[in-house]
């Protein structure tokens, strides 16, 4: 059915005494969310939506066997959170958290990395296996709308971006099988090649969509597997952001991650190194069925 | 944020790392009596860019008098583009050997790059003797110890006593930069006189606006850029402060060389939207990035800034399907910048295209302004897109819109 994500999967919410994290939570269970904990220190004992709360991870998953977790916590206490649920075992976790500080992020992801577990962000709103479970905000309470059931594994550095993907393949008669909205902020837990590799051995996935923008180095590592043979199904990607070639390097646009370093790592060389190994490139959102249509015949 | 030398240095010291002593004035008299207590010093422009040695900001000088001719040279000139208001003078160290040491971030983790040539342009010494560099991940969870920077200093070329006071003050310098949550540290050169003692002659740092949280102290100290490496404009500074200061989803607003104002909401979707209006062959005022959250504030700051840039001559409003902030809200803002601006929508073209919670009261707003475009519900990124340039254009023209 789906990567990383299941209705078997145990999850729990860190920061759901929240606002954002009790709205969020809402949408969740409404939409089939296997959500067992919740996770605020100081509130443990209490209920929200109907789900009890820990003081912290560690007794939340001896209670509950939680497996996964969707962090609500702002950029100050991210590290702590992220490092919490490592150390309590869990090994899907989803940090929200935008403009985290890069020395606290690149600590999590050593330490997500260390312990096996997947990191999910930071600055993500989530992952929606359709029809199936929700992590995060994604698709609010429109999921069932804006995410149709199919065979295409899609995964976007943006996550509004994600909708309009998702919203384009259905437009074109195709569905998501997991749509994964990896994290905008310069580093990620995990990278574009990684979550290719996990669609690549569903056998749920015929075909993939990424959406990218300039800097990071994401689209070389895919395209080097691609170029390399490991991923055989065929993968359609979007690269935005080739206006900031006509600016100075070192212009900030967009996501904090779109920052020209290079030119290896521009929109228009992304586009053409994808092109050359093997990938679909898309310039519109509307081409995006046109190109499965033509990967598939 | 990119912090000027004086402030570097000074940051140093109270690191208790070895600097060259030196001081930043304002004036030549100033500059005069530091030279009389230092001896022979350098002189520099203080300026938050590099490269000042090519564009003539740099003086070595040997007497008082000659420190305060460089200084009042310096002082109002304009070096790079900035306005030298200040100079550092600094103490002149004897050198006999360079170093070059940096930290800066890779892809998912923080890298250190050492070489035994100092002194010049690491991409020189790349160029023509590669193998006196070395570049290497560094794990956060252990950080660099000691002995694994000896290591990399003897891989690097250097050798005898140097290697292990290098070899320390790498380590110790990694867990400052860690600390100060920088994101760049370059120090170039390493010097070391004759009898061994190092000293951080050249350095430059950038800070993570991110990590301001943990480091008030430096809010006021640094330079922040916008597009093409200028300082921030009265309009760009006052959205940065709204986005610090107000409730709400994170806000950048940058101003750009054309004439289409831009407000859209998503990293992603503005990346994309901007692309589109560069092919359609507009021209875009600012770009924008806004992470939309419940609350007016924030759109209201961007949406005056927007309006009161000169060169804006028309205003594109559009989002993704808005979820946590109602279409009422952010058209709220712009019903309210445009009074307050007193725009007159008949001849300055607006189009909306936002859907989702709020949307008729939305709709109902904007009746108020003849001339704003509120989109139909489905309407394509593109068509929106291809309408803004073609009003732009033609309001530019001189032409009526409505």
């Amino acid at each position: 059915m789906s990567i990383l994500i299941n209705q078997s999967t145990r999850v729990l919410v860190q920061g759901i005494t929240g606002s954002q994290g009790r709205f969020d939570t809402q949408y969740c269970i409404a939409y089939g969310t296997n959500i067992v904990a919740g996770v605020t220190p100081g509130r443990g004992g209490q209920e929200v939506e109907g789900i009890p709360v820990f003081n912290t991870v560690r007794n939340a998953v001896d209670e509950t066997a939680a497996n996964a977790s969707v962090i609500y916590v702002p950029a100050a206490g991210i590290k702590d959170a992220v490092l919490e649920a490592v150390d309590a075992g869990i090994k899907v976790i989803v940090a929200l958290t935008e403009n985290v500080p890069r020395h606290d992020a690149a600590i999590c992801v050593a330490a997500a990395h260390a312990a096996g577990a997947w990191l999910i962000g930071f600055n993500t709103n989530g992952v929606i296996s359709p029809g199936d479970s929700k992590l995060g905000g994604i698709g609010g309470d429109r999921a069932d709308k804006l995410y149709v059931p199919g065979r295409i594994g899609v995964c976007s550095r943006s996550g509004g971006m994600s909708a309009e993907l998702s919203n384009a393949l259905a437009a074109g008669g195709y569905g998501v099988s997991t749509c994964i909205s990896m994290g905008g902020d310069p580093i990620t837990g995990n990278v574009m090649v990684e979550y290719a590799r996990e669609f690549e051995t569903d056998p749920d996935t015929d075909g993939m969509l990424f959406y990218g923008e300039p800097g990071s180095e994401n689209e070389q590592g895919l395209a080097k597997a691609l170029q390399d043979g490991e991923i055989t199904k065929p993968v359609v990607a979007l690269i935005a952001g080739v206006f900031q070639e006509n600016h100075p390097a070192g212009l900030s646009f967009g996501h904090v991650a779109a920052m020209i370093r290079s030119e290896d790592d521009s929109a228009s060389a992304k586009q053409k190194l994808l092109k050359d190994s093997g990938a679909y490139v898309a310039y519109r959102l509307g081409e995006i069925p046109q190109l499965l249509n033509s990967a598939f015949t | 944020m990119r912090l000027t030398e004086d402030k570097v240095k000074a940051w140093l010291r109270e690191n208790k790392f070895p600097v060259p002593e030196g001081a930043a004035v304002g004036s030549s008299s100033e500059a005069s009596a530091i030279a009389e207590k230092l001896g022979s010093v350098v002189v520099k422009a203080i300026v938050p860019t590099g490269r000042r040695g090519k564009a003539g900001a740099v003086h070595l000088v040997d007497t008082p008098e000659q420190a305060a001719e460089a200084a009042s040279a310096l002082i109002g000139r304009d070096i790079n583009g900035y306005s030298v208001k200040e100079v550092y003078v600094e103490a002149k160290f004897p050198i006999k050997t360079e170093y070059y040491l940096s930290f800066a971030f890779g892809p998912r983790a923080p890298k250190v790059v050492v070489s035994r040539h100092g002194g010049v342009e690491i991409e020189q010494v790349f160029e023509r003797d590669p193998d006196t560099i070395v570049t290497e991940d560094i794990d956060p969870l252990i950080d660099i110890k000691p002995w694994d920077a000896i290591n990399l200093w003897e891989r690097a070329g250097a050798e005898g006593a140097e290697l292990a006071r290098l070899g320390q003050l790498t380590a110790q310098l990694y867990s400052a930069f860690r600390d100060a949550d920088a994101l760049m540290i370059e120090c170039n050169p390493i010097a070391v006189d004759v009898d061994g003692r190092l000293s951080l002659v050249g350095a430059m740092m950038e800070i993570d606006d991110n990590a301001m949280f943990r480091h008030e102290d430096w809010s006021s100290e640094g330079y922040s850029f916008g597009a093409e490496g200028r300082i921030l404009n009265e309009r760009e500074i006052a959205v940065m402060h709204a986005n610090e200061m107000l409730p709400g989803g994170a806000l950048r607003y940058t101003e750009l060389d054309g004439n289409i104002g831009i407000l859209m909401g998503g990293g992603g979707a503005s990346l994309l939207q901007h692309d589109m209006i560069i092919d359609f062959g507009g021209r875009l005022a600012n770009h924008t990035d806004f992470s939309p959250a419940p609350s007016i504030d924030k759109p209201l700051a961007v949406l005056k800034a927007i309006l009161e840039n000169p060169n804006t001559k028309s205003l594109l409003l559009s989002f993704n399907y808005l979820q946590l902030l109602p279409c009422n809200i952010l058209v709220g803002a712009l019903c309210e910048a445009l009074r307050q601006r007193d725009i007159d929508t008949t001849i300055f073209p607006i189009v909306v295209r936002v859907f989702g919670p709020g949307e008729d009261e939305a709709r109902t707003m904007v009746k108020e302004f003849t001339g704003v475009r509120y989109m139909p519900p489905k309407t394509s990124l593109d068509e929106a897109v291809k309408l803004i340039v073609n009003l732009t254009n033609e309001a530019v023209a001189g032409r009526s819109i409505s």
